[in-house]
C-alpha cells in the first residue's frame, strides 16, 4: 500500500472512530440526561403508565322499618359522560336524540369544550344502552348510586331524599347522612403493557359502606296513617294535614305523615316548600286540645279538685278588654264537664285563678315551647311566651290553646305524658340512637284523672265521639283554632281542626295527633280530625294484635281456642259428638260445619258469630240444636 | 469450562422460561380476581335491586289495593280480631 493510500485509510478510520466516539458521547450525555436530570420526571411518567388509581364506590346504607322492611335503598344506575374534545361534532345530533336532550344545548356542552363533562346522570339503563350502542368516540358510561324509596309519597317527608352526589338533602336522609353515607375507596393497580391489571393492587383508601339505620316507624302503620289522612283531608276539601302516631310507653314514633306529600324518587318535580315535614316544622295553634293540660295545672295547684264546679257564664265572659265565647253556652260545669263540653270560659277561669306561672310550668313540663330533639332538621320549637309576658288576656286565652303554638309532634309528645301516668318520654325515630331517659313531670294521679276525663270527652256526651272505633275506648280531645293572618290577628274563615288522644283509654298503646289545615265542609276537630283518628286506631290496633274490648274472649274461651288450634284451625276437627267452635265465623261457614255433624241451627242477628250455645266442645248427640248470636 | 458455560446458559434459559410462565400465571390470577370482584359487586347490586323490588311489590298500600280488588277482602270487623 502506498503512503498516500495508507494515510487515506487511516484518516477514514479516524473519522469513523471519531464519529463513533461522538455518537457514544451523545449516548452517554443522553443517558446522563435521562438517568440523572430527568430521572424523577420520567420515573413519574412511567409509573403513571404502569399504575392506575380506581375509585371504588361505597353504597349508602339502607333505611329499614321496625320489622326490617326496606324503606330506602341504593342501587347502581348508569350515567352518561363524555370527554368533550373527543366527541366528533357531526355525531352530536345522534347523541342528543339518544339522550333525549336538546341538540343546541348538547352542542354548547361539547363543542369547543375540553375534558370531562356529565351529559345525563342516573338515567334509565335502556337509554344508556341505546347511547352506548351508537359507539360515539369520547362518550362513556359511568355507574352511579341512586337512592330509591319504595313507599314513595307515604314516607316522602319523613325520609327526605338524596342528591345526585349521594348526600342526603332532606328528612332522615339528611339528619342521618353521616351514618348512611359510605366513604369512597381508592385502589392503586399495576397494569401490564396491554393495560390489564396485575396482582398486588394496593388500597390507598379502603371503601367503607354506609351503615344501615333501622327506624321505630312501621311501614304498615305509616301506610295506614297516610291513607287515613289523605282520605280525611280530601273528604273535607282541606288544604292539608299531618298525623303523628306514637307508642307512649317509650316515645317510639310509629308513623309520621303529611298531606300533600311528594315523591322523594322524583323530588325535582316538586317545589322546595312541598319538601317540608310539616309535622315537625310547622307550628299551629292547637285550640282546645291544650285544655287537658290546663286542667292538669289546675289540679296540680291544689286549688281545684275533680268535683270543683266552675260557672261558665252562659257562653260569654269578659277578661279585661277581651270577650271569650263558648260555642255551646253552659252554666255550672265540673272539670270533667269543661273538657267534655270544651268550654273556653271554664278553662280561662281555671287559668286565671292559678296564674301564669303554674300554667307555664305545666305547658313547659310537657314539652311545649322547645324542640323535642327527635333529630329531624328544621324542627320548630313551637311558641310559648315566657310567663312574665302573660297578661290576664294571654293567661285566659292560652288556657284554651290560643296564643300558643305547637307542632303536631309536640302535641303527640305532650299527650304521651297523660298516657304514661305523668312520665315524659322523648320521641325517637332511629333504633340505637341515644335518647334522654323518661322523666316525671306530672303526678301519676293527676295524669290518670285527666285521662279518665278525656275518656268522657270522647264519649257520646263529649266533642270527640267520632274518634272512637268500635270496641276500643278512647281518651282524647278535639281542638278547633282560627289560623293567624300574619298581621297579629286571625284570618276570617280559616281554621285548623285538631284531635289528639290515646287508645285504648285504660292502657294506652297508641297516642295519635291529627291536624287538618283549613277544612272546608266543617271546621270542628270533632268532625274533621276525629274520624281520621278513629280510622287509624281501628286499623292499627288489630294489626298490633290488640282485640277490641267487647269481643275479648274469656280465659276459658282461650283454652278452648288453643285446644281447637291444636286439633284443627277451622274448628271442624273438634271430636265427633262435640260442638265445634263457631266464634268469629260467618253464617255460611256455621251452616256448613253444623250440617256436616247433623246439628240443627238457630240464628240470631247477622254478621259473624259472637256467642254460641252450647259452648264449644260440649257433648251433643246428632240432631241437637246449636244456637248462635251474630253481630256485625 | 465449555460445559460450565452450557449448563449456565441452560439454567438461564430455564429461569427465563419460568419467569415468563410465572408472569402469565400472575396475569391469569389477576384476571380471575378482577372477574370475581366484579361478580361480587354485581351480585351485591342485584341483591339491592331485588330487595328494592320486593319492597315495592309488598308495600302495604299495594297489598291493600290488591286484597280489596282481586280477593274481595275487607278490613276485619272488631269481633273478628282475637289475640291467641
Amino acid at each position: 500500500m502506498s503512503g498516500s493510500k495508507e494515510i487515506y485509510v487511516r484518516r477514514r478510520l479516524e473519522v469513523i472512530v471519531g464519529l463513533i466516539s461522538i455518537g457514544f458521547l451523545i449516548l452517554v450525555i443522553r443517558a446522563v440526561d435521562l438517568q440523572w436530570y430527568q430521572a424523577d420526571k420520567l420515573q413519574q411518567r412511567a409509573e403513571k403508565q404502569r399504575q392506575r388509581q380506581f375509585a371504588v364506590a361505597a353504597p349508602r346504607g339502607a333505611i329499614k322499618d321496625a320489622r326490617g322492611r326496606m324503606l330506602a335503598e341504593s342501587i347502581e344506575v348508569p350515567s352518561i359522560s363524555a370527554i368533550a374534545d373527543e366527541v366528533p361534532s357531526d355525531r352530536v345530533g345522534d347523541l342528543a336524540k339518544a339522550i333525549g336532550m336538546d341538540s343546541a344545548r348538547l352542542k354548547r356542552k361539547l363543542v369547543g369544550q375540553h375534558g370531562f363533562t356529565w351529559l345525563a346522570r342516573q338515567v334509565d339503563p335502556a337509554k344508556a344502552k341505546r347511547v352506548m350502542a351508537l359507539q360515539i368516540p369520547g362518550v362513556r358510561q359511568e355507574m352511579e348510586w341512586r337512592r330509591y324509596h319504595p313507599l314513595g309519597p307515604e314516607t316522602g317527608h319523613l325520609l327526605g331524599f338524596v342528591g345526585v352526589d349521594g348526600h342526603g338533602l332532606e328528612g332522615l336522609e339528611y339528619s342521618l347522612d353521616h351514618r348512611l353515607s359510605g366513604r369512597q375507596g381508592r385502589e392503586l393497580v399495576i397494569r401490564d403493557a396491554r393495560g390489564h391489571a396485575l396482582p398486588g393492587g394496593v388500597w390507598l383508601q379502603k371503601p367503607r359502606p354506609g351503615k344501615a339505620a333501622q327506624l321505630y316507624v312501621d311501614a304498615t302503620i305509616q301506610s295506614l296513617a297516610y291513607a287515613a289522612l289523605v282520605e280525611g283531608v280530601k273528604r273535607q276539601g282541606a288544604k292539608g294535614g299531618s298525623i303523628v302516631v306514637m307508642r307512649p310507653r317509650d316515645g317510639a314514633v310509629l308513623a309520621m305523615a303529611n298531606w300533600p306529600s311528594y315523591n322523594p324518587n322524583n323530588f325535582g318535580k316538586f317545589k322546595p316548600s312541598e319538601w317540608r315535614n310539616r309535622a315537625v316544622t310547622d307550628m299551629l295553634e292547637p285550640g282546645s286540645a291544650l285544655k287537658p293540660f290546663t286542667i292538669a295545672a289546675a289540679l296540680e295547684s291544689g286549688h281545684w279538685r275533680t268535683s270543683s264546679r266552675v260557672f261558665c257564664e252562659k257562653g260569654r265572659f269578659r277578661v279585661a278588654d277581651y270577650v271569650i265565647h263558648d260555642d255551646h253556652p253552659e252554666g255550672w260545669l265540673n272539670l270533667t264537664g269543661i273538657l267534655a263540653k270544651s268550654s273556653n270560659i271554664g278553662a280561662a277561669k281555671l287559668a286565671t285563678d292559678i296564674g301564669p306561672k303554674a300554667m307555664y310550668r305545666m305547658f313547659s313540663a310537657v314539652g311545649l315551647g322547645r324542640k323535642t330533639g327527635i333529630g329531624l332538621s328544621g324542627e320548630s320549637p313551637g311558641m310559648l311566651l315566657p310567663s312574665n309576658r302573660w297578661g290576664p288576656v294571654e293567661t285566659a286565652t292560652i288556657a284554651f290553646g290560643q296564643g300558643v303554638a305547637v307542632t303536631p309532634l309536640q302535641l303527640a309528645t305532650a299527650f304521651c305524658v297523660l298516657a304514661n301516668g305523668g312520665m315524659r318520654v322523648h320521641p325517637k325515630l332511629v333504633k340505637g340512637a341515644s335518647v334522654r331517659p323518661p322523666k316525671r313531670v306530672m303526678p301519676e294521679y293527676i295524669a290518670d284523672t285527666v285521662r279518665r276525663m278525656l275518656e268522657k270527652a270522647a264519649s257520646p256526651d263529649g266533642t270527640g265521639a267520632l274518634a272512637v272505633p268500635a270496641g276500643y275506648p278512647v281518651a282524647g280531645k278535639t281542638g278547633t283554632a282560627q289560623k293567624p293572618d300574619g298581621h297579629g290577628g286571625y284570618a276570617k274563615g280559616q281554621f285548623t281542626a285538631v284531635f289528639a288522644g290515646m287508645v285504648p283509654a285504660d292502657h294506652p298503646r297508641l297516642v295519635i295527633a291529627v291536624t287538618v289545615d283549613r277544612p272546608q265542609k266543617s271546621i270542628y276537630g270533632g268532625v274533621v280530625a276525629a274520624p281520621i283518628f278513629r280510622n287509624v286506631a281501628s286499623a292499627v290496633l288489630p294489626y298490633l294484635g290488640l282485640p277490641p274490648e267487647d269481643s275479648q274472649p274469656s280465659p276459658a274461651w282461650h283454652a278452648l281456642q288453643v285446644a281447637d288450634h291444636v286439633s284443627g284451625s277451622d274448628g271442624s276437627a273438634a271430636p265427633a259428638g262435640t260442638v265445634p267452635t263457631l266464634f268469629g265465623k260467618s253464617l255460611r261457614e256455621v251452616r256448613n260445619m253444623l250440617a256436616s255433624r247433623g246439628y240443627q241451627l238457630h240464628v240470631h242477628g247477622s254478621g259473624w258469630v259472637a256467642k254460641q250455645s252450647p259452648s264449644p266442645l260440649s257433648k251433643m248427640p246428632e240432631g241437637g240444636a246449636v244456637e248462635v248470636w251474630l253481630d256485625d | 469450562m465449555m460445559r460450565l458455560w452450557i449448563v449456565s446458559g441452560l439454567m438461564m434459559a430455564a429461569l427465563a422460561t419460568a419467569q415468563v410462565w410465572l408472569a402469565h400465571g400472575r396475569y391469569a390470577i389477576a384476571h380471575k380476581t378482577t372477574l370475581a370482584r366484579h361478580h361480587v359487586e354485581n351480585t351485591q347490586a342485584e341483591i339491592n335491586r331485588l330487595g328494592l323490588e320486593l319492597a315495592s311489590l309488598t308495600r302495604p298500600e299495594r297489598l291493600r289495593e290488591l286484597a280489596k280488588q282481586r280477593l274481595n277482602m275487607a278490613p276485619p270487623l272488631p269481633m273478628q280480631v282475637w289475640r291467641p
